[in-house]
This record gives C-alpha cells, sequence and structure tokens, in this order.
C-alpha cells in the first residue's frame, strides 16, 4: 500500500460523507444490535457468576423429592459446613374463611433463612418479624398478585391447609430465587412462610408432592470435592446438587439460546444492511467513473486505482463501525432499567471485549464482502470504455481474483459465526439461510423485473399511461425491483414467520385447548379422600366429567438394562422425575395398540404400560425392562402393552401405567381432572377447597392464559429482534429512495411536459413502490408460512392453520413502508418546476 | 398579424442565482402567426431557451403576460398548463429527455395514451416509421444513438399532431449529417402537418430556413431581419 493510495485517497475523502450515509447507517445498525445483545449477555453471565451464592441461597443446594433428610444425613451436612439452612417447596391453596382461594406456590422456610442475601418486604421488616408467631399465629409474606386476588391487607388472616396464617407484607424480593421453588417451578405467586408452622397444616404428609432443600455455607471448600462427597454419600438417596459456580443452569442455557438466537437475528440484520452497502458502493463508483477515467489516462496502474478506492471504502467500514461499536455498548444501559425489575441481581455493564470483537469482525466481514462485487465490477472496465460512456453504464466481470475473495470472505464469515456462537451448527444455518433468503428474494425481484416488462409489452398497459410508467419502472433497465424486495424482503419474512409461528402456537393453546381441557387439574387427592370427592363431584349437574388416578413421582433409572441417560440421551422422559400411575384396569378411553393390559387381580412380576409415541422414541419394545427409582425403591418392569396417550389436551396422561400391586403399598395421593364449563369454576374452588383443606387446584383456564401470556412476551422479543432486520431494510429502502430522487423528478418533469397531471404521475410513484413492497410482502409471507408449517406441524404435530391477520398485515406493511419511502422522495420532484429540472445537466 | 398562436407582451423572467437575481428576460413583445415557423438564434445566455420554455409553459414570467392559442399561460395551474400541453404542443430537447425506462414505441405512445386515445400504440408505431425506426419500436433510450433519441423525441412531440412545436437547439448534440436529417425531418413534419414552429438554434444555416429569424441579446429582441440575412451568422 503507497503512501501515494493513501494520498489520493484522503483527498477523495475530502468531499464529506454525503455518499456514504446507508453504507454507514447499515453498518452501525447491524453492528450495534450485535454488540448490544452481547454486552447484555455478558453482563447477565457476570451477574450469575458473581451472585451465584446469593442466588442459590448458599455455596451448595441439595435437594431430595418428597421427603427430608433423616436425622443421619442432616448430621453429615452440618458436620461439612458452617451453616445448614432448610427450605421446603410446594403448591397449595391459600383460603379464606369465606371460601374464596387461591393456588401459590409455598416455601416454607426455617430460621437460618436466608443464608445468603436478603429479602424485601413491602413495608420494610426484618424475615423474623414478617413470619414469626405473634399471638400464636404465624406471619405470611406473598407476592402483591396474590395479595390482590385474595384482597388480604397486612393484618388479615388466612388458611392454608387447616391453619390460619396472618398476612405480614408483601415480598418484593427473594435472594434465592435460583433454588428450589425458583425459576421454573411452575404456576402460581410465591407464599413465604416459617417451615415449624407448617407442621400442623398437615400438607407434608405421604404422597403429598413436596420438594426439600439444604442450602451448605461451605466457606473456602472445593466445591467440586463437596460435590463428588455428597454424591458418593448420597448414592441411591435421590438427591440432587448444585453449587454456586453454576447456581442457575438453567437461566444460563436460556440466557445462551435467546443471545445466540438475537446475534443471528442480528446477523441477519447485518445482511439486510450488505444490501445497502452493495447499492451505496454502486451508486458511490458511478459518481467516481470520470475520476478514475481521468487516473487511469493519468497512468495510474489498475493497482493503484483499487488501492485508492479499497482504501477509501477500508476507512468509511473503520467509522461505521466504531460508531456501531460505542451504539451497541450505550444501547444496553438504557435496556439496564427495564431489566432491573426481574432480574435478582444488579447488571453492570463493563466493556465485554468478545462482545466487541464479534460485532467489530462480522461488521468488517459483511462491509468487505458486499462493497467488493460493485468495486470490483466498475474498476474492472477499461480506460477508453469509462471516457467514451462517462454515465452509469459501464461494468464489467469482476475478474476470479475477485470471485476468490469474495469465497474467501464469505468463508471467513461462516467461520466467524461459528466460532463465536454457542451452536456453530445453528449459525452456520442462519448464515446460509440469510444467503439462500437474499437469493431467492433477488430472484423474485429479477422475476417481478421480467413478469413487469412482459405485462407492458403484452398489452396490459396500453393506455393507461399510469400502469405504463409503474411497469416501465419496476421492469426497465436500471429497475429498483431487485434491490428493493431484497432490502424489505428479509425483515419481513422474520417478522412473518414469527407472526405465523406465534399465531399458530396461542391458537393451539389458547383456542384449541380450553375446548378439550378440563377446568381444574386437582393434586394432593388423599387416598381417604377419594371417595368423598368423587361422590360430591357426582351429585354436582354442572360437572361433566371426572378423572381419576394414583399419582407418585418416579425417575427412570434404567432402560432395557441399561442406565437410562446412556439410551435415551436427553430424552424429556428420563429428564428429572415424571408422574407414574398403577391401575387394576386400563383407564376409561384408553386405547392399546400392542400387547395386552395384564388381568385385574394380577400379582407377579411388575409389568408396565408405555405411551406407545415415547416408546417409540425411545426405542422401547414389548418384553423390554425398565426400572423406575420410587421414594428411593428400584422397580423393575417389563412392558407388555403399549398406550396411545394424547399430552396435549391437558388430560391425565401417563407416559408410565404399572400394575395395581406393584405399587400400591407406596405411600402415594391422587390426582384427578374435573371437566365443567367456565360459569362452574368458581362455585367449584369455593367447595372443594373448604371441604378438603389439604388439596390443591389448579385452573386450567389460567395457566393456559399464563403460558399464552409468555408465548406473547417470547414472540415480542422476537419482533424487537426482527425490528433490527428490519429497521436496516427500511435504511435501505430510504438510501435507494433518495438515491433515486434525482431520477424521479426528471420523470416527473418529462410526464409534465408530456401533458400528465400531478394526481397521473403521484399514481405512477405509488404504483411502483406498491407493487414492489408488495412482492417484498408475498415472498415474506410464503417463507412465513413454510416456516409456521415446520415449526407447528412438523416439529408440534399440531395442526397448522395460517395465521391471515399477521400473513395480510405483512404485505400491507411492506407495500406501505415502501410507497412512504417512494412518496416521501416523490413530493419535491413532483413540485418543481420542469424548466428547472430539465435545464440541469 | 389576425388570431395570432403565440402573443408575448413585455414578458419578463428574473431567477434566483448564487449572487442574487438574474435577469434573464428583459421585456420580450412579439407575436407569431398560424403556421408560421419562427428561427429563435442569438449567443449563449442570451436568454433563448428561457424563452421557449415560457412559451411551453414549463416556466412561469415573473412579469407581462404571455397568451398562446388565446389563452393566458399565466392563469393556469400546472395541471392546466400540462393539460393545454398534451392537446396543443409538442417539445423537441437538445438532450432529448427520453424517459430510459420506456422503449422507443412506449415513449412515442405516452402523450398519445395521456390524451386517451385509444389506438396509442398503432399511431406510435406509424410515427417511428415515419421517422425511419420502424425497426427499433422495442429498444431502450441507452440502446440508441443519439441521432436515433433525437428521432425518437421527434416521433413522440409530432404524434399528437399538436398545433405548436418548440424545438430547443434539436442539433446541438449530434453530428452534421444526424443534425441535417433531423432538420430535414422536422421540417417536412411541420410541412405535412401545419404546424406553427418555434426553433431555438446556434447554427444560422438552420434559422435561414424559418419564416422569420429572431435574434436575441442580453435577454432582449433585436430587430428582426429577412432569413437570408440570418444565415450569414446567427451566432454573431
Amino acid at each position: 500500500m503507497s503512501a501515494l493510495a493513501l494520498r489520493l485517497a484522503a483527498r477523495e475523502l475530502r468531499g464529506g460523507l454525503a455518499g456514504f450515509r446507508v453504507f454507514l447507517l447499515c453498518l452501525i445498525l447491524g453492528v450495534g444490535a450485535i454488540v448490544a445483545v452481547g454486552q447484555v449477555r455478558a453482563a447477565l453471565q457476570d451477574g450469575l457468576a458473581r451472585e451465584g451464592r446469593v442466588i442459590l441461597g448458599g455455596d451448595a443446594e441439595l435437594e431430595f423429592t418428597y421427603r427430608h433428610a433423616d436425622a443421619q444425613e442432616r448430621a453429615w451436612m452440618e458436620d461439612r459446613a458452617a451453616a445448614v439452612s432448610q427450605v421446603t417447596a410446594f403448591r397449595s391453596m391459600a383460603r379464606l374463611p369465606s371460601g374464596d382461594a387461591a393456588l401459590a406456590r409455598v416455601k416454607a422456610v426455617d430460621a437460618a433463612w436466608p443464608l445468603v442475601g436478603e429479602a424485601q418486604f413491602d413495608p420494610p421488616m426484618t424475615v423474623e418479624a414478617a413470619l414469626s408467631a405473634r399471638d400464636g399465629v404465624p406471619g405470611a409474606a406473598m407476592e402483591r398478585v396474590l395479595a390482590e386476588r385474595l384482597e388480604l391487607a397486612p393484618g388479615d388472616r388466612f388458611l392454608l391447609g387447616d391453619t390460619e396464617f396472618e398476612f405480614r407484607a408483601v415480598l418484593l424480593r427473594e435472594p434465592d430465587s435460583a433454588g428450589v421453588g425458583g425459576f421454573g417451578s411452575g404456576f402460581g405467586p410465591r407464599l413465604l412462610v416459617r417451615e415449624a408452622a407448617l407442621a400442623e397444616a398437615g400438607l407434608i404428609g405421604p404422597g403429598a408432592l413436596y420438594e426439600v432443600a439444604y442450602r451448605l455455607l461451605l466457606p473456602g471448600a472445593d466445591l467440586a470435592a463437596e460435590k463428588s462427597a455428597a454424591e458418593t454419600r448420597f448414592h441411591d438417596a435421590g438427591m440432587r446438587w448444585r453449587d454456586a459456580r453454576r447456581a442457575s443452569p438453567g437461566s444460563e442455557r436460556f440466557l445462551d439460546r435467546m443471545a445466540t438466537f438475537l446475534v443471528l437475528v442480528g446477523l441477519a440484520g447485518l445482511g439486510v444492511g450488505g444490501v445497502g452497502i452493495s447499492a451505496a458502493v454502486r451508486a458511490w463508483m458511478e459518481r467516481k467513473t470520470a475520476t478514475i477515467a481521468i487516473l487511469r489516462s493519468l497512468g495510474a496502474s489498475a493497482g493503484l486505482v483499487r488501492a485508492v478506492f479499497g482504501l477509501q471504502i477500508a476507512a468509511m467500514t473503520a467509522l461505521g463501525v466504531t460508531l456501531g461499536l460505542a451504539l451497541g455498548a450505550g444501547l444496553p444501559l438504557l435496556a439496564a432499567p427495564l431489566l432491573a425489575p426481574v432480574l435478582p441481581f444488579d447488571l453492570d455493564f463493563a466493556l465485554d471485549p468478545r462482545a466487541l470483537a464479534e460485532g467489530a469482525v462480522y461488521g468488517a466481514l459483511v462491509a468487505a464482502l458486499f462493497a467488493l462485487w460493485p468495486l470490483a465490477r466498475r474498476l474492472g472496465v477499461p480506460a477508453a470504455a469509462l471516457l467514451r460512456d462517462i454515465g452509469p453504464g459501464a461494468r464489467a466481470w469482476p475478474g476470479a481474483g475477485s470471485v476468490i475473495a469474495a469465497g474467501g470472505l464469505l468463508g471467513a464469515l461462516a467461520g466467524a459465526a461459528a466460532f463465536f456462537s454457542a451452536r456453530p451448527m445453528l449459525a452456520l444455518g442462519t448464515v446460509a439461510g440469510v444467503g439462500v433468503a437474499l437469493a431467492l428474494l433477488w430472484a423474485v425481484g429479477a422475476g417481478l423485473a421480467v413478469l413487469a416488462r412482459r405485462a407492458a409489452r403484452g398489452g396490459l398497459a396500453d393506455g393507461r399511461p399510469v400502469l405504463r410508467t409503474a411497469l416501465a419502472a419496476v421492469g426497465g433497465p436500471r429497475s429498483e425491483a431487485r434491490a428493493v424486495v431484497m432490502a424489505l424482503g428479509l425483515g419481513l419474512t422474520v417478522l412473518a414467520a414469527i407472526g405465523q409461528i406465534d399465531g399458530g402456537l396461542r391458537r393451539a393453546v389458547a383456542t384449541d385447548l380450553p375446548a378439550r381441557a378440563p377446568a381444574y387439574f386437582v393434586l394432593d387427592i388423599q387416598p381417604d379422600q377419594l371417595a368423598p370427592f368423587s361422590e360430591r363431584l357426582a351429585g354436582d349437574p354442572l360437572v361433566e366429567k371426572v378423572q381419576t388416578a394414583p399419582m407418585l413421582r418416579g425417575v427412570v433409572t434404567r432402560l432395557k438394562g441399561r442406565p437410562a441417560r446412556e439410551v435415551a440421551g436427553d430424552h424429556w422422559v428420563v429428564r428429572g422425575d415424571r408422574g407414574v400411575s398403577y391401575a387394576a384396569a386400563p383407564p376409561p378411553d384408553t386405547r392399546i395398540v400392542a400387547g395386552e393390559w395384564w388381568p385385574e387381580d394380577y400379582t407377579g412380576p411388575a409389568q408396565a404400560s408405555f405411551a406407545a409415541a415415547q416408546a417409540e422414541e425411545l426405542g422401547l419394545a414389548l418384553g423390554d425392562t425398565l426400572s423406575v427409582n420410587i421414594l428411593g425403591r428400584e422397580i423393575e418392569a417389563t412392558i407388555t402393552s403399549l398406550r396411545e396417550v394424547d399430552f396435549s389436551s391437558a388430560g391425565l396422561g401417563f407416559v408410565l401405567i404399572l400394575n395395581e400391586a406393584a405399587l400400591r403399598g407406596a405411600p402415594h395421593s391422587a390426582i384427578a381432572t374435573i371437566y365443567a364449563p367456565p360459569e362452574a369454576e368458581a362455585g367449584l374452588l369455593r367447595d372443594l377447597t373448604r371441604a378438603f383443606p389439604n388439596i390443591t387446584l389448579i385452573g386450567v383456564r389460567e395457566a393456559i392464559g399464563q403460558v399464552a401470556r409468555a408465548l406473547g412476551q417470547v414472540a415480542q422479543a422476537s419482533s424487537l429482534a426482527a425490528g433490527v432486520t428490519l429497521a436496516s431494510g427500511l435504511v435501505v429502502l430510504i438510501g435507494a429512495a433518495a438515491a433515486g430522487e434525482a431520477q424521479r423528478a426528471r420523470e416527473a418533469a418529462l410526464l409534465k411536459v408530456l401533458g400528465a397531471s400531478r394526481r397521473t404521475i403521484l399514481a405512477s410513484f405509488a404504483l411502483r413502490a406498491a407493487l414492489m413492497g408488495a412482492a417484498a410482502g408475498v415472498v415474506a409471507v410464503a417463507l412465513g408460512l413454510l416456516a409456521g408449517w415446520v415449526v407447528i406441524d412438523r416439529l408440534m404435530e399440531a395442526e397448522f392453520r395460517p395465521a391471515l391477520g399477521p400473513a395480510l398485515w405483512v404485505v400491507a406493511g411492506g407495500a406501505g413502508a415502501n410507497l412512504a419511502a417512494g412518496l416521501v422522495f416523490a413530493l419535491r420532484p413532483l413540485a418543481a418546476r420542469p424548466a428547472g429540472v430539465l435545464r440541469a445537466p | 398579424m389576425t388570431d395570432p398562436v403565440l402573443a408575448l407582451d413585455d414578458l419578463r423572467l428574473t431567477l434566483a442565482g448564487g449572487a442574487g437575481p438574474v435577469e434573464v428576460l428583459r421585456g420580450i413583445s412579439m407575436q407569431v402567426g398560424r403556421g408560421q415557423s419562427v428561427g429563435l438564434v442569438g449567443p449563449s445566455g442570451s436568454g433563448k431557451s428561457s424563452l421557449l420554455m415560457l412559451m411551453g409553459g414549463l416556466e412561469r414570467p415573473t412579469g407581462g403576460r404571455i397568451s398562446v392559442l388565446g389563452r393566458d399561460l399565466a392563469a393556469m395551474d400546472e395541471d392546466a398548463l400540462a393539460r393545454f400541453r398534451r392537446d396543443n404542443m409538442g417539445i423537441v430537447f437538445q438532450s432529448f429527455h427520453l424517459i430510459p425506462t420506456l422503449t422507443a414505441l412506449e415513449n412515442v405512445a405516452l402523450p398519445l395514451e395521456l390524451a386517451g386515445a385509444g389506438d396509442a400504440m398503432a399511431r406510435a408505431r406509424a410515427e417511428l416509421d415515419a421517422v425511419g425506426l420502424g425497426a427499433r419500436t422495442h429498444h431502450y433510450p441507452a440502446e440508441m444513438s443519439g441521432g436515433e433519441q433525437q428521432r425518437v423525441a421527434l416521433a413522440r412531440a409530432m404524434a399528437p399532431r399538436p398545433a405548436i412545436l418548440l424545438a430547443d437547439e434539436p442539433t446541438g448534440n449530434l453530428d452534421a449529417a444526424n443534425g441535417a436529417a433531423i432538420m430535414d425531418l422536422i421540417f417536412a413534419l411541420r410541412d405535412r402537418h401545419g404546424a406553427t414552429l418555434v426553433l431555438v438554434t446556434h447554427a444560422p444555416e438552420l434559422a435561414a430556413r424559418c419564416d422569420r429569424v429572431v435574434r436575441m441579446a442580453d435577454g432582449q429582441l433585436a430587430p428582426e431581419e429577412a432569413p437570408a440575412e440570418a444565415a450569414t451568422g446567427a451566432d454573431q
């Protein structure tokens, strides 16, 4: 790189940045989005690592299902730890004497809680003041939503089981939200009480569904060594270990996935920006034709000219990337107040080198890739040809060197995506997907141009000057169709896909499901309550159907004689504990598809009936054995029948049912589903919770509502990310519309000369913009429908019906956005006097 | 002169320039009769093209009156002016000014379509045949030479059979042979259709082919001369 090239490039750049506005904006937006996501991810990861002890509630946690540690186990913990705290979590109904009741996630803590961090209450008070007994009545704190639902004010009393509690304060922040009963532990607002107060409530008996966690303070301990010691001590005791090194693996996984997804959406945005970069470089090179020709004719070598223009692009790229990095580093500071209320710790936004490097590398590679082609095509034209044709026409095949360079840049981009992403295959798939989508959109743009040309030639436009000029602009020389369809299409495609998937999921969850789902799902029915429970409901004319089943929880430990994880990997059936039931006869509506159900009085070796679809996924067949650990007891059973189970109806569906004799002796409770119309729900809730204070009713309608709301939030976050792609697309559109302003001004002036009114001219401009925008929208909807079908029909195996509303919005949005961009830049040409425009060179 | 096609009375035009207002036309008064051909000559910057723009309603005067076919152009809005041009005028420019996205045939058909003619394409084809471009109907302007583009522009201007043909240095961008061919075409078409012609030119021999030659200097008209005198030096 010679000093001369640098000097010439610097002189050229003195003209200012006017021609680079779109180039810079595209780069800044794309890089900024990627860096912002990376910065937030880094801050959250940092927070999780830093506050690991606090959000776990100690250095380590040992968790048991449906039981407390026995005295020896507890002594082992107290031997090793500086302090031990016990937390019990389960679901129950908080009731008012009047009969009103609401589901709550109860967390019962001991006097040592919290070992680490602080709980916050409104009004401010200590844990002791909030929970300890006063006048013989224990205290309780709860989330505001629960207090509001039960219309409780501090000092009011309510029932949990048979025990009375006094509501003392609203729970604002629980430090150990990642521990047991924390993130992802199910529906219902939190209710905090003292464990000692529960003893009389009769809620934690045999067969009740609860979890107990012991948090340990292990100052200075080697957590890895502690973990292995605990696993040795509690082998086969159903203990789960977690420690502060990875306090919340679920949150980490979610964070990683979300960040990977958002960075990839940012990359798609940068891809759209690439279209703008390419168009901007092409326009800029056209303006530089005379300079190139003159440099060549004065004796500058092709290499020098390449260096001069390459350096200018490099300088602009450096500027765009730098501003993008600044934007990306600054944006999270604005987002911090939005995240603060939902996080159990404060975010600390330090500059994250990895996020900055990721944005810079992507930005530089995309800019180089998309600038290379128009640069090379123009620089390949011989000087004589340039001088002969100082205008926009001359372009040449850029040569093998440029093709190799483009290939190298594409390879580097794919390599960078794979390197930076936690999921390399997904990243490579995204790069390939963006490439294929852009190629497809280019083809559709080109196809639209050909169609427009054919339509005009075929006589469609005869006698219709508005249509003729519009079709000519879409299909004629220097058509904007390809650029517009590419710029708008990709962003709209992402939006359309989100719209279709979101629409499909919502319909499945919020419309189709409630039609078939029960009104209530009932837990914790004790065996002796089952008969009066069923009788009571049988006498209620509003109840349509009641199904009950015994319910135990068990972990599938072995399949076909081998450890289950080895056979099934991470399949959900072997992940954690599952509901297991038993029955003498097939439950009503059972459809056995293979094998035979055991005789009703069967008492031989344990037999199992397995869900047919899951058996197929796990490679299980009739005659295979499986082991399930229930309350510490290992039961081996042979699969003797396969059943069809519909898990999508929210009814009673067990993957695994054993014969009655195998499980009858184990302590357990029963669950039930009650089918009733919505108007019967409130009465049922009041009646059943009053009659059976210990049972828990989960309102399916409310749970479905929560799922639908959560889906809505995910769709909203995804739409926001898609907004980056769309914003890049709009910048490209506006850039294209602005660049075409002079051409439109000339056309408007000429049309006026020939006798066209302003309305005719405006109609022509609007029609061409709407045609191109609608074409982008139609492609986007087609790709969105494909994505929706793949997710809903193929992945979720539900019926996919296109969401017409979002589809129409996308097409209309595409046409509207392009129309708006086109019309804004048509106003000046329309208003200009023809003489002024035509006089200009 | 009875019933003039063009009547200009003390016509003035002042344009905003970088160094302040510039008086482009300073009180032009003249009349052109039906079927007449007028050559407008004068040095660069004398105001010839601006005068032609005013005659075509493409620019608005800052003073005086201009009436075309008895209609006061100053009283018409932009759209009315466009309609008036569509029905009565053909204009040919030095830079051809074809619409680059339309083929030759479409360029010629466009003013006919704007006028609502049902046979626009057939008439446009005939018009291209008349200027010798019947074989190039589907070519875009960028695919044609300057001479060919100007012939398309001429066909476009004449296709609606206008009462008035305004030509602004129509041979200015062409070589001598092409320029001569274009001028022959202009006069042939004018003779055939009887249009009134106003021709701005630097070429004295072209001005000499007109019925009248009007010389301009510094935004004003010089005394009229006979076409034969003009042939000796239109630009001096």
